[in-house]
């Protein structure tokens, strides 16, 4: 049964479906094209940021010292993570969990600590420069948004690891999905 | 969910008093850290495999009770908002709620002895081989 429907076993649906996934991809790429708007403006090829609430608070915070503390600015960064989350979410068919569970595992660590980073930086901004962005707000909240469903689909991998450990496969193997090792697991 | 949303509009709050009631520095330095943690806390507690992230808010909502006093707050709206929100937080963070589906026995079951998931997967084994008729 589990293994026509690639529903884990305790579980009463598949976090790896596409209409799972699909919606986490788009949001990373949305998050994408704003951190990339934002980084194009922080390596002056465009002159002006949109910025319709908070007066001179983007230029502020996208000229700050801690934003050009890396040899790249930050919204580079940003960019270059929402990337892996879009192009980690896609990696994979519906039953990913179990044959791949380290792309899955790559998904999680990148959605998660990435969407954490951008909360800290909403952190300090009013703090520090007692300013506010509104794009880097927009992005911090994608951030957030995407960790919720990205979780369910790294709980199934690590449900599955823990089997594949109490079981005579390799969980090296497993791991990576090499071979055949995946069918000694449930 | 509706305690979820209230915890983030709490949380929002949390980052716009500050200016909306002219908070004192400290109290403002205070808002603008523990507000967005309590809505990304909240946020990510809206999907049911990771509710059980609303309980971090506890931490955070305790705080905001001492604060005030931790912190000695310079305006007293100041004060009295932080604590009714660090109430209200702290109380809605602890509601149970009704799970639609099943996660193999959730985020604990990864360090369990008998995890749900491995039990389910013996049972459908043994159902699969009583229909293959062992």
């Amino acid at each position: 049964m589990a293994e026509r429907t690639h529903i884990p076993p305790g579980w009463d649906y598949n976090p790896a479906t596409w209409a799972q996934r699909i919606p986490i991809v788009i949001l990373a790429l949305v998050g994408f094209g704003i951190a990339t708007y934002l980084s194009l403006y922080q390596l002056d090829y465009v002159d002006t940021v949109w910025e319709p609430f908070f007066g001179d608070g983007s230029t502020t915070i996208l000229n700050s010292k801690i934003s050009h503390i890396l040899p790249i600015p930050d919204a580079a960064l940003g960019a270059i993570g929402y990337l892996v989350d879009a192009v980690a979410g896609l990696i994979g068919g519906t039953h990913r969990w179990r044959k791949m569970p380290w792309i899955v595992i790559v998904f999680g660590l990148a959605v998660g600590p990435l969407g954490f980073i951008s909360v800290m930086l909403v952190v300090f901004q009013p703090v520090l420069f007692s300013a506010w962005c509104t794009l880097c707000l927009a992005s911090a909240i994608i951030s957030i948004v995407m960790i919720g469903p990205a979780m369910d689909e790294m709980l199934a991998s690590l449900q599955y690891i823990q089997r594949a450990k109490r079981s005579e496969a390799s969980t090296w193997k497993v791991f990576w999905g090499i071979g055949d090792e995946t069918e000694k697991v449930a | 969910m509706w305690a979820k949303l209230m915890n983030i509009v709490l949380g929002i709050w949390l980052m716009a008093a500050p200016s909306v009631l002219e908070y004192g520095p400290a109290a403002s330095d205070n808002g603008h850290i523990v507000g967005p943690i309590i809505v990304t806390f909240s946020t990510i507690a809206l999907w049911e495999s990771t509710y059980i992230v609303q309980k971090w808010n506890y931490p955070f909502a305790l705080w905001l009770l001492l604060s005030p006093w931790v912190l000695g707050y310079e305006v007293a709206t100041a004060s009295m908002s932080d604590m009714a929100v660090g109430m209200m937080v702290l109380v809605l963070s602890s509601r149970k709620t009704g799970m639609k589906n099943r996660y193999g026995g959730g985020w604990s079951s990864l360090w369990e002895k008998n995890p749900k998931h491995m039990e389910d997967q013996r049972d459908n084994e043994s159902e699969a081989e009583r229909r293959e008729g062992f």
